[in-house]
């Protein structure tokens, strides 16, 4: 779809401003009552969903302009989707967060991009890499000492894929490899792509580079189907939503699973058991592309049909994406079956959980903004007095890391993986 | 027309070059479509106008100056919170748009059960904080996404829970108004200093002022914070919610219970509220799901409680036959929350809600009572958080045959209304075909009951410009209902003698030569008179109904 396609959504929202607010039956208190990161920081309307809409009228009639603040207020999402879900609420025709990577892709094609955009953009082009500055001669290091299929040279059923930041990040290879010891202490045969091992481009699609993205999913689906691959598991939240959504919309069908499904599944059936006692309250995090924008995608060719003169319905019906299927629960119930860990809650959960912040590049395009939205969660997770947040997604566990809350102060942040290690 | 460099950073040099912006693309997400929203003076295609800047100011120190700095050199300006409404924009091309969503403070008084609220803490907010505390308050039928303090201020609000706690007028207190001309105005205890807990003294009580006939849509400069009162609320600190996206519900357990009554006919119906207005048991009352219509709630119902629920759903709910009885079982209905202090009050209230179905020939839909039901219709009410399924159907809707009066006077137009709906949903396809009754309102909208407030809902495509004019056409023929029984203007059109419907404030002399006509003229020479103290350059757009007391003598 082009931006113009999106016209009758944007003269279809109604301002209700449930792009902005958790559901507003949610909110228990003023403080944690609103999700959209952008407008929570920049403030201007221009930057919630809603604006973004009416900006994108005034695009497509020729008053607004691509100046810098306008390409600016574009990229300072982080695609969280939260303003799609919000919409969800009470709306059966909008799709928010599409229209906000496409007008992102607008943006791109008409050559407007953050001077942060460039140079990560630079390295996916050279070195298939998201992250500034990491080779690709280097992206499999990680797993040299694993024992793990080379798909490359070799067929293989399940395939590892842990994407650019467990890759390239020293302290996150950690996690990576333990994960892999993890599967493979199970009994499971994992390989990787080696070689053919590229960046996912997922996050490409989400800062609205659509044309790398393409070339990129392209690439690894060939490299997947002629390795034989039935089974994806992947570490990574990003990675995992752009196998399960963006690559499915290409025709790829492969099951894609992320590690704290497969870990649920393994400790529901007594393969991997955990009896270290890990004395600890923990929050844990929903990444979005792991919750709400982790659910599969289901294809759909159809027209919008008008039923009882102008209700609007889809014919056949459309697919509604309103994140309830999203992976919540497999981290849940990891938690749970840790001994000594008590789980708290903190009041954005689930589908309508906060951003880390990381999410569309902003982390490298905006990363005052970036760092902020991370600090209001960690805000939140302090509040619940947990000793540490948990996460399964390295892009949030990064931005985490360094993030101070309202006072100040840090909180330990785990990834899920790091956890059930200490209790084996 | 840019604003000249000169006032441009006079007015950053008040709140920061970060809160305020004149970028092109930035001002046009501060436009307005009625088509889009309820502007309360119908659907109408035009953008309201384009402002020359944004600004964001955080205090009412920083509101002042920005005042004096419009007041030097003739700069119209209005401010809003959740920009919901055309009522918040601006009307004039030498404009600036206020937003206020910097200002979002909830403070809970306990000892004085009051809230202490800024522009931008939407009902919601206020709600959570203020059960936190076992208090609770109006939330108006627009919803818990809109402020609260512009509702009460500059409008009438008035919703579910107004039988027991009062609209908006009746629930202010203390309030901060910075006046257009620059002076803070403290009403209230406020005013006197001894704090935020009264409305009309030992300090000067000047709600009726600055609130105008029946709000006046900030047209009479920014209230910066106002002490709302706050009511006993029997339930939780928290509000436990449990179920799917999008059909939360909640168990609030055997002290709370939500009933969809029916009745046989419209006169059981309207004497049941009466017998509800005497025996004040009723916590919140709203004649809610039939804003879906008449043929077509009991099926929406079942798409909007079922998480995979789909618009197409309709096709093949309206065959299944149970629904179908369902759904005429509704016909003449309504809901209401009972909400019980001890176990012995609620089986009061229980007997006697039992007891008016009885005497009026009633009975409780049995659909409203299968436990998903009963829990989604009580959170609904509770939190007004669904209510911007006003636009599901279609994107957009407006309020016709609206009615703020006695439940005697409104059933007298009820069927005829219908009709003139039903008769234009089946010859033309402007306005979705809903069943052509779909009033929708609250039992009471003042508190202790005596005055129902209600609006058919005509659903219409605001992206499709034949919709868009056909349903302006329906509701223009509506008001020959509404003049027929003396109604005065349709609630759709109530702002459109404040507002062209091109998006551009009226002059003093249109206001003129309108309200000169008026059947109380000195009402809006008053008014006139009070612009005149306050607001002395006319800078606040002209939702402010003025007559100049001139035209009177002249008349």
């Amino acid at each position: 779809m082009a931006l113009i396609d999106y016209r009758p959504m944007m003269e279809r929202c109604s301002t209700c401003a449930g792009c902005k607010f958790i559901p507003f039956e949610k909110i228990t208190s003023l403080r944690f009552a609103e999700n959209c990161p952008s407008i929570g920081y920049y403030d201007f309307m221009t930057y919630s969903a809603r604006g973004r809409f009416q900006l994108s009228q005034s695009l497509l009639d020729g008053r607004a302009v691509l100046d810098d603040t306008i390409t600016e207020a574009i990229h300072s999402c982080t695609s969280c989707g939260y303003c799609d879900t919000g919409c969800k609420i009470t709306r059966y025709n909008l799709e928010v967060l599409e229209h906000n990577i496409e007008q992102k892709a607008y943006a791109v094609e008409n050559g407007k991009m953050l001077e942060g955009q460039k140079p990560v953009m630079e390295n996916l082009a050279k070195e298939n890499s998201m992250i500034p500055g990491t080779k690709k001669a280097n992206r499999m290091d990680w797993a040299k000492d694993l024992n793990m299929k080379d798909l490359f040279k070799e067929k293989g059923e399940v395939a590892f894929f842990a994407g650019c930041k467990y890759s390239y990040d020293p302290k996150l290879q950690k996690v990576a490899q333990s994960a892999v010891k993890l599967l493979q202490g199970a009994g499971v045969d994992l390989g990787t792509l080696g070689a053919a091992d590229n960046c996912c481009t997922g996050r490409a699609h989400q800062m609205g580079f659509f044309k790398e993205f393409e070339k990129g999913a392209t690439t690894n689906l060939k490299a997947f189907q002629a390795a034989g691959v039935k089974t994806i598991i992947t570490p990574c939240s990003d990675c995992y939503h752009a196998f399960k959504r963006q690559y499915a919309k290409l025709g790829m069908d492969i099951e894609v699973l992320h590690v704290v499904e497969y870990v649920d599944r393994l400790i529901q059936e007594g393969k991997i058991k955990l009896t270290k006692s890990v004395p600890m309250t923990v929050t844990y995090h929903d990444p979005c592309h792991l919750g709400r924008l982790g659910e599969a995608y289901v294809p759909w060719e159809g027209r919008e049909k008008k039923i009882y003169n102008q209700i609007h319905t889809w014919e056949p019906k459309r697919p509604r994406y309103n994140g309830i299927y999203g992976i919540y629960d497999a981290p849940r119930n990891i938690l749970k079956a840790i001994p000594g860990v008590n789980l708290v809650e903190m009041e954005r959960i689930r589908e309508y959980s906060w951003c880390c912040g990381a999410g569309g590049g902003c982390s490298e395009s905006n990363p005052e903004f970036s760092a902020w939205t991370a600090g209001e969660r960690v805000t939140e997770a302090n509040a619940t007095g947990a000793d540490a947040m948990v996460t399964a997604c390295p892009w949030c566990k990064d931005n985490f890391v360094n993030a101070v809350d309202e006072d100040g102060k840090k909180i330990e942040v785990l990834d899920i993986i790091e956890l059930v290690q200490q209790a084996m | 027309m840019a604003l000249s460099r000169e006032i441009y950073q006079a007015l950053e040099a008040i709140v920061g070059k970060r809160n305020i912006s004149e970028n092109i693309g930035v001002l046009e997400t501060y436009r307005n479509i009625p088509a889009q929203g309820s502007g309360h003076y119908g659907p109408s295609e035009h953008w309201t106008p384009l402002p020359q800047a944004v600004i964001l100011p955080k205090t009412a120190e920083e509101i002042k100056n920005i005042f004096g700095i419009c007041n030097k050199y003739g700069i119209e300006f209005k401010a809003s919170t959740t920009f919901w409404s055309a009522m918040g924009y601006i009307g004039g091309d030498n404009a600036i748009q206020m937003d206020l969503r910097r200002m979002k403070s909830v403070e809970i008084d306990v000892k004085n059960m009051c809230a202490v609220v800024e522009p931008f803490a939407i009902g919601a907010t206020v709600q959570a904080e203020a059960m936190k505390v076992g208090l609770n308050l109006n939330i108006p039928g627009v919803g818990c996404s809109a402020s609260t303090l512009a509702n009460f201020s500059s409008w009438i609000a008035f919703g579910p829970n107004s039988i027991s706690m009062g609209q908006g007028s009746e629930n202010i207190l203390g309030m901060e108004w910075v006046l257009p001309n620059g002076e803070v105005m403290r009403t209230g205890s406020l005013g006197s200093g001894d704090g935020w807990f009264c409305g009309e003294g030992p300090g000067p009580s000047q709600r009726g002022l600055v609130r105008g006939i029946f709000g006046n849509a900030g047209s009479t400069g920014v209230c910066t914070k106002m002490a709302v009162r706050l009511h006993p609320w029997p339930g939780p600190a928290k509000l436990p919610t449990y179920g799917d996206a999008p059909s939360y519900k909640t168990d609030l357990g055997d002290n709370f219970k939500c009933y969809t009554l029916c009745y046989p006919s419209w006169e059981a119906w309207a004497r049941s509220i009466q017998y509800f207005y005497e025996c004040d048991v009723v916590y919140s009352g709203h004649r809610q799901f039939n804003m879906f219509g008449r043929d077509l709630k009991a099926f929406m119902l079942k798409i909007i409680t079922n998480p995979d629920g789909q618009l197409a759903d309709l096709e093949t709910l309206v065959q299944d036959p149970e629904l179908q009885k369902q759904n005429a079982s509704m016909k003449f209905d309504y809901q209401i929350i009972i909400a019980g202090y001890t176990k012995r009050d609620m089986e009061y209230k229980e007997k006697a809600v039992d007891y008016i179905l009885e005497q009026t020939g009633g009975w409780k839909n049995e659909m409203m009572l299968e436990k998903d039901m009963h829990d989604y219709a009580l959170l609904y009410l509770t939190r007004m958080g669904h209510k911007n399924l006003n636009f599901v159907m279609c994107g957009a809707y407006e309020g016709t045959f609206g009615l703020s009066g006695n439940v005697w006077k409104a059933i007298q137009v009820a069927e005829e209304a219908a009709a003139r709906k039903k008769y234009w949903e089946q010859n033309y396809t402007h306005i979705a075909a809903t069943g052509g009754e779909s009033a929708m309102g609250s039992l009471s909208g003042i508190g202790g009951g005596g005055a129902t407030g209600w609006e058919f809902f005509v659903n219409f495509d605001a992206y499709d410009k034949e919709s868009i004019r056909g349903t302006s056409k329906f509701i223009d023929g509506n008001q020959e209902i509404h003049n027929k029984y003396a109604f005065g203007p349709d609630f759709c059109r109530w702002n459109s003698d404040v507002r062209h419907m091109n998006g551009y404030n009226y002059t003093q002399e249109e206001h003129d030569s309108m309200f000169v006509k008026a059947p109380q003229p000195w009402v809006y020479a008053y008014q006139y008179k009070i612009r005149e103290a306050v607001n002395p350059n006319n800078l606040c757009g002209t939702y402010l109904r003025t007559l100049n007391p001139d035209k009177i003598e002249t008349k």
